[in-house]
């Protein structure tokens, strides 16, 4: 199939949100699926939340409960290894930071290769195996474990504090903010020349419908873990 | 369980599963998962149990917000609510002031009625709240006048004296009190909004939130998702 065929989806997304992870590997699977040309696009939830007057979800206890449960499952029917916190809410707020998804737009910049694993592995650490991504030390020994050559590394973590890198990731969150954008995942799919947006992880049957392609369930055998 | 050398020969066959569906007619995705219950109750393993609700009494139990009060968010739901009824050919259209409809109006009224239909007659339950969503969300009429909900009944095929009994009944402390009561048990389900269905699975009740999670429902009903089913649809305009 002639790239030019394939219908670019880009995935909005950060790594503090459990959800994009879902949508994350649903869309690295059905790469191999439907004719998409998946865009992995780091961006910051904070400022989309900031910027829209919005507010974490968890603010309603029955729903931080109900969430809780409502991802238990769908990891399980998705064969995600996801296994939550002890206290979500304290570290959404308090275990996470800037510098996360500074890293990841830098690797958008300067090595792309090494973007999926690097994202697949930041979530690994925060949602799967409850490990500190604030200090250097975790964000470097998230980077070797994706497979990032040492140096790399190095010049990768430099380069945090860049305007370059900063700017990159403001671009990239006013570019979801255009799309009206308000969380995460943001998944927008160019089709007839016009963008479509959807939020969450779980419109893939309209976006099947759009692209014209077929849904076929959580695809567990494409599962990357 | 199976019974050997019974005269019917048929395999054991395996009880129904109760799935709840708690809702108020006031929300456009409850009308979305309303119709997809309705379709699958012919699919399905399942004995849909319909729960009328008080949408206001769950946003204060729950402390919750109405989700527009977001703009941006506003903005998608309007267009997401199109495209999901669109797919699943559920006839919906916005009304020409929604705010109106949903933060002024409200559906007190409808709710009691819906509730003493349910108590009294509920045979006619589904097709009550089918004839209440047509009213708000496809052709933008009151839900709130005793002359309103006449009309829904009748369309509804109530025959017009037991209509005019039922609706005289709405302001009773019983009908008041149960559907109080069914808006507490939504919430001592975790409930925070409409839909909310719950699931009766190997004796434990499954709740989940929305129109959208359908798929994983199936999943652990044990059922297959066969996707919209169109050709099951009700709601006739």
């Amino acid at each position: 199939m002639a790239d030019a065929d394939k219908k670019v989806i880009e995935l909005f997304y950060d790594t503090i949100s459990p959800y994009s992870w879902i949508a994350f590997e649903v869309l690295c699977r059905y790469r191999s699926r439907w004719n998409i040309d998946l865009r992995l696009r780091p961006f910051s939830l904070a400022a989309v939340v900031t910027e829209t007057g919005n507010s974490p979800p968890g603010r309603v206890p029955a729903k931080l409960k109900w969430m809780g449960k409502d991802l238990m499952r769908q990891a399980y029917f998705y064969k995600i290894p996801f296994r939550g916190r002890k206290d979500p809410n304290n570290d959404m707020a308090n275990k996470h930071n800037i510098n996360v998804m500074l890293l990841l737009t830098a690797v958008t910049m300067d090595c792309p290769q090494h973007l999926e694993s690097l994202t697949r592995e930041l979530w690994l650490r925060f949602w799967s195996r409850e490990e500190d991504i604030t200090q250097p030390a975790s964000l470097e020994a998230a980077a070797t474990a994706a497979g990032i050559p040492a140096d790399q590394t190095a010049a990768l973590l430099a380069k945090l504090q860049d305007q370059t890198v900063k700017a990159r990731l403001t671009k990239t969150t006013q570019e979801a903010l255009r799309h009206g954008a308000f969380g995460a995942p943001t998944i927008v799919a160019h089709v007839g020349g016009k963008p479509h947006m959807y939020w969450g992880s779980d419109r893939f049957l309209l976006i099947a419908d759009l692209l014209g392609e077929e849904w076929l369930g959580p695809l567990t055998e494409l599962a990357h873990l | 369980p199976g019974r050997w050398g019974s005269s019917n020969m048929a395999a054991p066959v395996q009880a129904r599963k109760t799935v709840e569906f708690f809702y108020d007619v006031l929300s456009p995705y409850t009308w979305l998962a309303f119709e997809v219950m309705c379709r699958y109750q012919q699919k399905w393993n399942i004995d849909l149990k319909l729960r009328p609700f008080f949408l206001a009494g769950i946003m204060k139990g729950a402390d919750n917000r109405p989700p527009a009060m977001v703009p941006a968010k506003g903005q998608y739901m309007t267009k997401d609510v199109l495209m999901l009824t669109d797919m699943y050919k559920v006839p919906f259209n916005w009304p020409s002031n929604p705010t109106e409809v949903m933060f002024v109006k409200g559906s007190v009224n409808a709710g009691r009625f819906l509730t003493t239909v349910d108590m009294n007659c509920d045979q006619y339950l589904e097709e009550l709240t089918r004839q209440l969503f047509l009213r708000i969300y496809y052709r933008d009429e009151d839900i709130t006048e005793p002359a309103s909900l006449l009309s829904a009944a009748m369309k509804a095929g109530i025959p017009e004296d037991l209509a005019k009994q039922l609706l005289s009944t709405i302001k009773d402390q019983t009908v008041k009190d149960r559907l109080r009561e069914t808006t507490q048990t939504a919430l001592d389900y975790g409930a925070f909004g409409s839909p909310t269905i719950v699931a009766h699975v190997d004796g434990k009740p499954k709740m989940f939130f929305g129109s959208d999670r359908f798929e994983l429902m199936a999943h652990m009903l044990g059922e297959k998702w066969h996707g919209p089913l169109p050709e099951l649809a009700k709601a006739k305009i």
